[in-house]
């Protein structure tokens, strides 16, 4: 995963629910998201798989039982997220 | 010696209650799959009718509770500043009586169950027939089908009782809010309530277990804190999530402020740790 990658997700998370006192750069790589850390919850992981879909055109399925792996932290997101671009470009090609 | 007595009477009173509850609960439950089956055609006025029958059942149950000492709870108290129509309940969680409480006073209402409990195959047909709504499990991208499911409940004209915190609230606390209920208030464009309930001696928390009721008889009360129309906050979410959390640590402050000083919450003997 590329830090370039993991950056913007850190911004995206600040942007998409509007974390206005956290500097994108404080978050915790591998800190976990929800519960103890930053605190988020479901209804904001349902806005982030949105915005992850707009920004990288990576869409997170419903019912998918990875789900909960893909959404533990930051690194578990970019692994995901490049994942899913690298199936994406190998269908493509 | 006599206060020893005392508790032991009531632990026999809830054995009673726990037997009898055994026995009925079977009969009460194939009554309730004849007519889920029978109403099948119509999904909106079955799981309205169910509703009131299931708090009609909630009221018996609170009023039988009331008779054997074990809790006492008043669900004849009218709360009038209930809205007309659909509304998100919301309430802290201090005891499992919540629930039946709620449903017992607001005369029905869908709720979101977890789902091990709501894919079990003798309770799915009720829960789908009284219209609560599959909870999302360990996917958090399926709340987006809860919000949906419950925002569909609100339409139907039946309101929806969502416990913010998840899980019982800590002895005399509040845990953090989750942000599903006020994201349906938001969607569904209908108030949000905000209940509070006390049960005092707490019993039926996560430290006090059913066969530990405690001495003296725990009361449970439940009182509108607030009733917010989502537009006047701007249809937010996070900030209707915000108003609720601060006015309930107020509250709490208030409680805490105002406990009398011979209030004993549980003897000690009564607690037990639990997972």
């Amino acid at each position: 995963m590329s830090d370039q990658l993991v950056a913007r997700i850190k911004e995206i998370i600040v942007e998409t629910l509007a974390l206005e006192d956290v500097d994108p750069t404080t978050i915790e790589t591998d800190a976990p998201l929800f519960g103890e850390g930053l605190g988020l919850d479901s209804i904001d992981a349902l806005e982030l798989a949105l915005a992850f879909h707009k920004e990288f055109g990576v869409r997170t399925h419903e019912n998918d039982e990875n789900n909960r792996e893909y959404y533990e932290s930051v690194a578990s997101l970019a692994k995901f997220i490049a994942a899913k671009q690298a199936e994406g470009a190998a269908s493509e090609s | 010696m006599i206060e020893t007595l005392k508790h032991w009477i009531r632990r026999l009173s809830v054995a009673i209650t726990v037997g009898a509850y055994s026995v009925v609960a079977p009969v009460g439950y194939t009554i309730l799959a004849i007519l889920c089956f029978c109403w099948r055609k119509d999904p909106i006025r079955r799981a309205r009718r169910l509703q009131s029958i299931t708090s009609s059942a909630y009221r018996f149950m609170h009023r039988w509770l009331g008779w054997t000492r074990i809790t006492v709870f008043d669900h004849k108290k009218a709360l009038p500043e209930l809205p007309d129509g659909p509304f998100v309940v919301i309430a802290n969680h201090p005891t499992l009586m919540d629930v039946t409480a709620v449903t017992a006073v607001i005369g029905g209402a869908c709720s979101i169950v977890k789902p091990a409990l709501f894919q079990r195959a003798m309770i799915k047909p009720l829960m789908v027939g009284l219209g609560n709504v599959e909870g999302p499990g360990p996917d958090p991208i399926r709340i987006g089908r809860v919000v949906d499911d419950c925002v569909e409940r609100l339409r139907w004209g039946l309101p929806v009782v969502i416990f913010p915190e998840g899980t019982r609230s800590p002895r005399a606390g509040l845990g953090r809010f989750g942000r599903v209920a006020f994201e349906i208030a938001c969607r569904a464009k209908v108030p949000l309530v905000s209940l509070t309930i006390t049960c005092k001696p707490l019993y039926l928390s996560k430290q006090v277990t059913l066969f530990r009721p405690p001495h003296p008889t725990p009361h449970l009360e439940i009182e509108v804190l607030a009733v917010d129309q989502p537009d006047s906050l701007g249809s937010d979410s996070r900030v209707l999530r915000k108003t609720a959390e601060q006015r309930y640590h107020a509250w709490l402050r208030k409680v805490a402020g105002e406990a009398s000083p011979s209030y004993d919450p549980a003897p000690e003997e009564t607690e037990c740790q639990t997972s």
